[in-house]
């Protein structure tokens, strides 16, 4: 039952991220190439590389997140900078100066997150961006801190449901961003952003396990 | 004198844009600020660089912000919520280049943050109008439903309602007390406001137009009154 995720494993988290992003670098500039500019798989591997060099061991979710936020914005280059870094810092300022989370903070804290990135981007679910991802993956979080799943079982759901998300992104027709430019042209693509986001839950459900 | 922050993805462009907007000011140059590049040769954005630029030229007659695309809005929204100083800050919707010329001269000329934001976000409708294609009205006009005075008039200059005529009804508005809408009568939604040099020249109407002049405010029926006699007239030509 229930279960936290502490300042150290959510440090895991990001490193797992950061690994996994570098590792699909070349998949997620691919995908960006089709209906953005080429530069997702690049812009947040230089971010994320960025974030596992200046982490370091802070004490509390706040220290870290805000770290990571920061570094995010000031290292990306492109969109996912802000979106990313907004995310990031919600989360820190939401969670607080304590040293780890139970379900329903954790999930307060992301929802914070998401709440953030729907502001930076104005984009709502459908319209082919990380969102798309990130909701499904927070409704199966709560819904297994509900039904009472361990965290670690209620963020592999959470993970799978980011999938799932990612993948429904590939019919829709792009109305943000620099894929919106090519309107119906985007669909028959995954979005980039929901896709690295996929890789940000499997990373969690991975540090949780 | 209002500060202007300039964020783009590249610094070599927004240097260039900076440098060809001081070709227009004489000495009198506003504090102007860029934010370009995400380090290291990377083109992109960061939202800490717009923070500090922000700081930077704030004044207490406020910053105006020019974006070049993507991400530099992003970040500049997001700067907002970093910066130390709290000077208003105004993110300008104008094309880059052009919203940067007419900000830098109009800061130069001691334009308000108001003024300044405005005659920058109009270059596209000047743009437009100078192609003769087709933009949103300037300034948006009342709602028909509200009005007190309300007249009909057809314009009877040859080449239309075109630049001189939309500055004399704009000129003679500034007597009156009132706001008051030119619509096409038989295509409502193409209205603009007569205060609006751009909009009405955007509107295009041409000989033969008939106009639904409509007011609010105090006076406007003499408001009302004076647009439809002078279009009647034609506008003195």
């Amino acid at each position: 039952m229930a279960g936290t995720v502490t300042v150290p494993q959510l440090v895991d988290w990001l490193h797992r991220f950061a690994a996994s992003v570098a590792e699909n670098q070349s998949y997620l500039t691919e995908l960006d190439s089709a209906i953005g500019d080429a530069d997702h798989g690049s812009n947040m591997t230089r971010g994320m590389n960025a974030v596992v060099e200046k982490a370091g061991e802070p004490s509390t979710v706040d220290a870290l997140f805000r770290t990571v936020g920061m570094t995010l914005v000031s290292t990306v280059g492109g969109a996912s900078g802000p979106l990313y870094g907004t995310f990031f810092l919600r989360i820190g300022t939401t969670a607080g100066s304590v040293g780890e989370l139970d379900g329903p903070a954790l999930s307060a804290a992301l929802h914070a997150g998401l709440a953030g990135v729907v502001q930076r981007g104005n984009a709502e679910p459908g319209d082919k961006t990380m969102v798309d991802a990130l909701t499904p993956a927070l409704d199966a979080l709560d819904a297994g801190l509900a039904a009472g799943d361990d965290l670690a079982v209620a963020a592999r759901a959470a993970a799978d449901a980011a999938a799932a998300g990612r993948d429904a992104t590939e019919p829709l027709v792009a109305r943000k961003g620099r894929a919106s430019y090519l309107g119906e042209r985007s669909a028959g693509h995954l979005d980039p952003g929901a896709t690295s986001t996929a890789l940000l839950f499997a990373a969690l459900a991975e540090a949780l396990e | 004198m209002i500060g202007i922050v300039v964020v783009s993805h590249s610094p070599a462009l927004a240097e260039a844009a900076v440098a060809l907007a001081l070709q227009m000011t004489g000495d009198a140059r506003p504090a102007i600020a860029i934010a370009a590049g995400a380090g290291d040769g990377v083109i992109g954005t960061d939202a800490v660089r717009v923070a500090e630029a922000i700081d930077e030229v704030a004044s207490p007659e406020g910053v105006l912000v020019f974006m070049d695309l993507g991400s530099a809005v992003l970040s500049t929204t997001m700067a907002l919520e970093f910066r130390e100083s709290t000077s208003e800050v105004r993110l300008s919707s104008a094309p880059f280049v052009e919203g940067i010329v007419a900000g830098v001269v109009l800061a130069a000329a001691g334009a308000s943050l108001d003024e300044a934001d405005r005659e920058a976000s109009s270059a596209m409708t000047a743009k437009n109008a100078q192609l003769g294609t087709a933009d949103p009205p300037l300034v948006p006009p009342a709602a028909p439903s509200d009005a007190e005075a309300v007249a009909e008039a057809t314009i009877v200059n040859d080449v239309g309602l075109h630049a001189r005529p939309a500055s004399v009804i704009v000129a003679s508005m500034a007597a009156f007390d009132a706001s008051v809408t030119i619509a096409d009568a038989d295509d409502p939604k193409r209205a603009a406001s007569a205060s609006s040099l751009l909009a009405l020249m955007g509107l295009a109407l041409g000989k033969g137009t008939r106009l639904r002049i409509s007011g609010t405010g105090p006076d406007a029926a003499a408001a009302v009154e004076s647009v439809r006699a002078m279009t009647a007239d034609g506008y003195g030509e």
